[in-house]
């Protein structure tokens, strides 16, 4: 016999509570970071009363929220495409063509950071940096060999690049005239996506609003030379990666689309001629739900956004994302589990519906990818497309009251956001008052403070871990070496060519962006075919526009609220109070990044937790040399320096360090600390360069802070 | 003593940033020595011109002291700039994010940058701003500048402490001109009005011409200089030569009619006063002092025993009596 729905639900509810012994299943669920209530049951009633997701539609139908094609992955999976670059073109070049023989059917290109923030390898300013984290591209001369062989006009190529974006799409763009090929046949995507640079990432070069213009002239380049390019990849990923969660994420990046549609709009474009290009990225993390209904919430708010926008072009309407896992879900601490991780991901992201994918190597965590570990991470997807069947069916996930409950309040919450961003006048006017800065910020903190006192389980870090820490190759790059033969190709190519002409070129380029006429991507392409490198372009533009540099310094008492009464905590603080009484002073500290390497996240959230604890924190500024950094902390008189390296410099920055302080004070008393990534490899490296402590990816801020303070005592 | 004494004449970095260490120490130890040291290096003065920058919190303190700075080093003075930074959080540690404006200064070779937590100290300044600023003037700097918190009356304090001050405000709406009481015109020298940028720009002109008439209404006497308002932006570089003229137009007033000095002398009065209550007050409260004495008067009058002002009385006599 059939019970009627509301005696059943009641009974459910009854031998749940009995089950879990709470009295009602409504005061049991789990708040996710979002603020999101996850209930531990949905029911059909849950498919009601949603003003965002219309459950009808069908893939390919407005508003999109169950893929942008109608086939999907039954037509054609999507794209394995994995994002590298190793130091010298040369390298990388054998790099390509070794994945393309493999499977891989799209590149993506890495560049290391000087190219990012628009110096050239023979800059003193960049000494560490040259060729970390990616591939060192200075002129045409080195943009021709990293595709040497590789066809620019079957191949689509992505390259991650935003403040220097003008000599570096400009040198693309000339390296395919070379190879013989009309700009016209040019695919690909540049990431051009600047706002979020000032958010998270720091890899800006100018100011917000004259960054704006760069995006603009590219958008309206291409879409009058480059029908096949996408002009702009808007980014949420590396937001997630600085630690926003889901909802920031989607909100951020869709405003920031919104900004950029205006940019483009203001050139005099019509928004059907250039939206069918914008596209999109976004991280995939181990919330493995949540992301799944976020790409389809992103995909349903851009539907709506774009049509308020008045298009109706239905590639404009579409929003076309590549997705990448997550990078900060990746621990140091038994990496093997990792891939696990990546896998669950990158399931995430497909059965979210996403376009075009790179999984991320186990060893990312510590080091550039090596050949064996990236050959997994891309066996990743290829058993996902070709073993699992998740492609025979299109957003199979459709129709689950839990995951369409859970697209609908991700829209709602993410649209509220958009809101206030629009109060504040747009994307554009909020960053540069730091508004979605701090509330990233405020959620990294929070985040670390959830695993460091155990309310958030990560395996093999705070938990489960393992006895036997397995050793890992990764690779290691001669910095040294990279930066000569890049000095070596920099002073032939400035012999060669006839300096006069581009001087005219670059003086041309300064005007345009003084006086805001003309287009200066079309303006850089002349500048870099008469072989001007990356710096000089730069340099040019920065004449007209200025340096930018951040100023902000963090949120201080969110780590703190997490340690009321937590013993651990009381006992480092009574440690510092210690210290206090017996030095006359509170410990100090300064917190550093060296070179040019801009994620601060990592040193924010030591910075903002360390002051909660009671330690006085110096922030040094972004982008120091080792030099500065030694005058500011010998006119500070601090107890210790904390070096932030994410991007491997230290190993020529943290030697150079501790020279600069004992050329103002040799008899200085001053503890180094690193923390962030450090493979094994270089620890002994760094404890005979008179590092104090290492702290790797994971470490808790209290075993940390624990730390310094034991070593600072020790000497006080 | 005498051996960091003249490692700081001799300019030496690492031994102007122990000094300051000394000079805002709690421990007694350091007290003594720091009362040691300064009362040498007081007999070595140098020639610095001291300046006070005071504002509201944003208005954008530290970002013009980077670039009137860069002016400054430009013409090859040696600057020393002391930043009193008022992020203090409960747990009594701090966040000192004021060099993060400051990154083109604090690089050159001819600036030193210190920065000192508030700690919720007087006057919008630390404990040992005073001394430090001896120490840099001491160590041959030629401007010492000084960034307050920048909140409330207590700015007063700051004033005291330097030869020029200066009050940096925004473009800003009527609310602000409001500000502008009696008291602090007295002790503002210059009014820089920042932002002079971008969508503010005509905003900031507004308000400097409204705070130029505002100021016209507080007549100054004959032989005072008539309070400087300059229009800058910090973020284009503008106005900068504007501001170094206004400074050395007010140095060379005031040395012209001796006000540099009397000043100088009546802001030493006002912190002998200020050392002199202190520890008189230290001594009511502490062991060493008079125990309880203050907490026994306050029972007194609260079980009537006792009126108010006798209580003062017997304090200060008992007090009096004592030494």
């Amino acid at each position: 016999m059939k019970k009627d729905k509301s005696k059943r639900l009641s009974d459910w509810e009854k031998k749940f509570s009995k089950e879990v012994k709470i009295e009602t299943s409504k005061q049991f669920f789990h708040e996710t970071d979002e603020g999101i209530n996850i209930n531990p049951l949905y029911t059909k009633e849950d498919l009601l009363g949603y003003t965002f997701n219309d459950i009808q539609t069908l893939p390919g139908e407005w508003p999109y929220t169950r893929g942008p094609k109608a086939s999907m992955y039954t037509n054609r999976p999507w794209t394995v495409r994995q994002y590298a670059g190793f130091s010298t073109a040369e390298e990388s070049n054998k790099f390509y063509r070794k994945n393309l023989e493999a499977g891989q059917m799209g590149l993506s290109v890495a560049f290391d950071l000087p190219t990012h923030r628009g110096y050239d390898s023979d800059d003193e300013l960049v000494m560490g940096d040259v060729g970390k984290a990616g591939v060192a591209i200075d002129s045409v001369e080195d943009m021709k060999i990293l595709f040497d062989g590789i066809p620019l006009d079957k191949m689509s190529v992505s390259m991650t690049m935003n403040g220097a974006v003008l000599p570096v799409l400009a040198a693309f763009i000339v390296a395919g005239e070379e190879q013989g090929l009309d700009r016209k046949v040019l695919s690909g995507t540049i990431q051009n996506d600047i706002l979020k640079e000032f958010m998270v990432r720091n890899t800006y070069i100018y100011p917000p609003e004259p960054s704006m213009r760069l995006v603009a002239d590219i958008i309206e380049y291409t879409a009058k030379e480059m029908p096949k390019f996408n002009s702009i990849s808007i980014s949420g990923y590396h937001m997630q990666e600085a630690g926003a969660n889901n909802v920031q994420e989607l909100a951020f990046t869709l405003a920031d689309g919104m900004e950029y549609v205006r940019a483009a709009l203001s050139k005099g474009l019509a928004v059907d001629d250039f939206a069918p290009r914008l596209s999109f990225f976004f991280a995939i993390g181990t919330d493995f739900f949540m992301e799944i209904a976020k790409l389809r919430a992103a995909r349903t708010l851009w539907a709506k956004i774009m049509q308020d926008f008045g298009a109706t072009n239905e590639k404009s309407l579409t929003l076309r994302t590549h997705c990448q896992t997550s990078g900060v879900s990746l621990t140091e601490k038994d990496p093997y589990n990792n891939i696990v991780r990546t896998s669950y991901e990158a399931l995430s992201a497909v059965l979210g519906g996403t376009q075009s994918l790179h999984t991320n190597s186990f060893d990312e965590a510590i080091a550039l990818p090596t050949e064996f570990s990236s050959r997994i991470a891309r066996n990743t997807q290829l058993i996902l497309q070709n073993e699992t069947g998740v492609t025979n069916t299109v957003d199979p996930l459709a129709g689950s009251y839990f995951v369409e409950k859970l697209t609908e309040d991700i829209c709602s919450a993410a649209w509220k956001i958009i809101e206030e961003v629009e109060e504040f006048g747009g994307m554009t006017k909020a960053v540069a008052a730091g508004m979605p800065k701090l509330s990233i910020e405020e959620s990294a903190t929070k985040k670390q403070a959830k695993i460091d006192s155990g309310k958030q389980v990560v395996v093999g870090v705070n938990k489960y871990k393992n006895p036997k820490e397995p050793k890992i190759d990764v690779l290691v790059i001669d910095n040294e070496k990279v930066r000569e033969d890049q000095i070596k190709k920099i002073t032939t190519l400035k012999i060669e060519r006839d300096s006069k002409i581009l001087e005219g070129h670059l003086s041309r380029i300064t005007e345009a962006a003084k006086n805001n006429s003309g287009n200066l991507l079309a303006l850089s392409i002349e500048a870099m075919r008469a072989r001007g490198t990356v710096g000089e372009v730069s340099k040019a533009l920065e004449d007209a526009f200025g340096r930018h540099y951040a100023t902000n310094v963090g949120v201080s008492g969110v780590y703190g609220k997490f340690f009321e009464k937590d013993e651990k905590f009381m006992e480092i603080q009574n440690k510092i109070d210690t210290f206090e009484k017996e030095n006359g002073r509170r410990p100090r500290v300064l917190i550093v990044k060296m070179g040019q390497d801009g994620h601060d996240r990592g040193a924010k959230i030591v910075a903002t937790s360390f002051a909660d604890l009671g330690f006085d924190i110096d922030m040094g500024p972004l982008f120091q040399s080792p030099k500065d950094v030694a005058k500011d902390a010998i006119e500070n008189d601090v107890h210790a320096i904390g070096v932030s390296t994410l991007a491997a410099g230290h190993r020529t920055l943290v030697p150079e360090l501790m020279k600069s302080l004992n050329a103002i004070d040799k008899n200085n008393k001053i503890i180094v600390f690193v923390g962030g990534v450090v493979p094994e490899q270089d620890y002994q490296f760094l404890y005979d360069n008179n590092v104090s402590a290492i702290f790797g990816p994971g470490t808790s801020i209290l075993v940390s802070a624990e730390e310094v303070i034991k070593l600072i005592s020790k000497k006080h | 003593m005498i051996n960091l004494r003249d490692r700081i004449i001799a300019g030496e970095r690492a031994a102007i940033a122990k000094a300051i260490t000394l000079v805002e120490s709690s421990r007694e130890e350091d007290i003594n020595h720091s009362h040691e040291l300064i009362s040498a290096l007081i007999k070595s003065p140098g020639h610095a011109i001291r300046v006070g920058f005071s504002g509201p919190p944003g208005v954008g303190k530290s970002t013009f002291i980077e670039s009137f700075g860069s002016h400054i080093v430009n013409k090859n003075f040696k600057l020393g700039v002391l930043a009193i930074d008022p992020s203090s959080n409960f747990t009594g540690g701090s966040i000192l994010g004021d060099k993060t404006r400051m990154s083109e200064i604090s690089k050159n070779e001819n600036t030193f940058i210190r920065s000192t937590p508030s700690r919720g100290s007087l006057g919008g300044i630390a404990v040992g701003t005073r001394e430090a600023a001896i120490i840099l003037d001491a160590a041959g700097y030629d401007y010492i500048f000084i960034e307050t918190v920048g909140v409330g009356q207590s700015e007063i304090t700051a004033a005291n402490l330097v030869d020029i001050f200066t009050l940096i405000v925004g473009p800003g709406s009527g609310d602000e001109l409001q500000g502008i009481k009696k008291g602090i015109t007295e002790y503002a020298d210059i009014f820089i009005v920042n932002k002079n940028d971008g969508d503010l720009a005509s905003q900031a002109s507004r308000t400097a011409s409204d705070y130029k008439s505002a100021l016209s209404f507080y007549n100054k006497d004959n032989n005072e200089l008539e309070t400087q308002v300059v229009l800058v932006s910090s973020i284009e570089n503008k106005g900068m030569d504007e501001v170094l003229n206004s400074f050395n137009k007010i140095v060379e007033f005031n040395k012209s009619n001796n006000r540099f000095e009397s000043r100088r002398e009546n802001q030493l009065a006002y912190w002998l006063e200020e050392e002199v209550r202190n520890k008189i007050l230290l001594q009511l409260s502490k062991e060493n002092g008079i125990p309880g004495l203050i907490e026994n008067e306050v029972q007194r009058i609260i079980s009537g025993e006792t009126g108010f002002y006798s209580a003062s009385k017997t304090i200060i006599d008992t007090f009096l009596g004592k030494k």
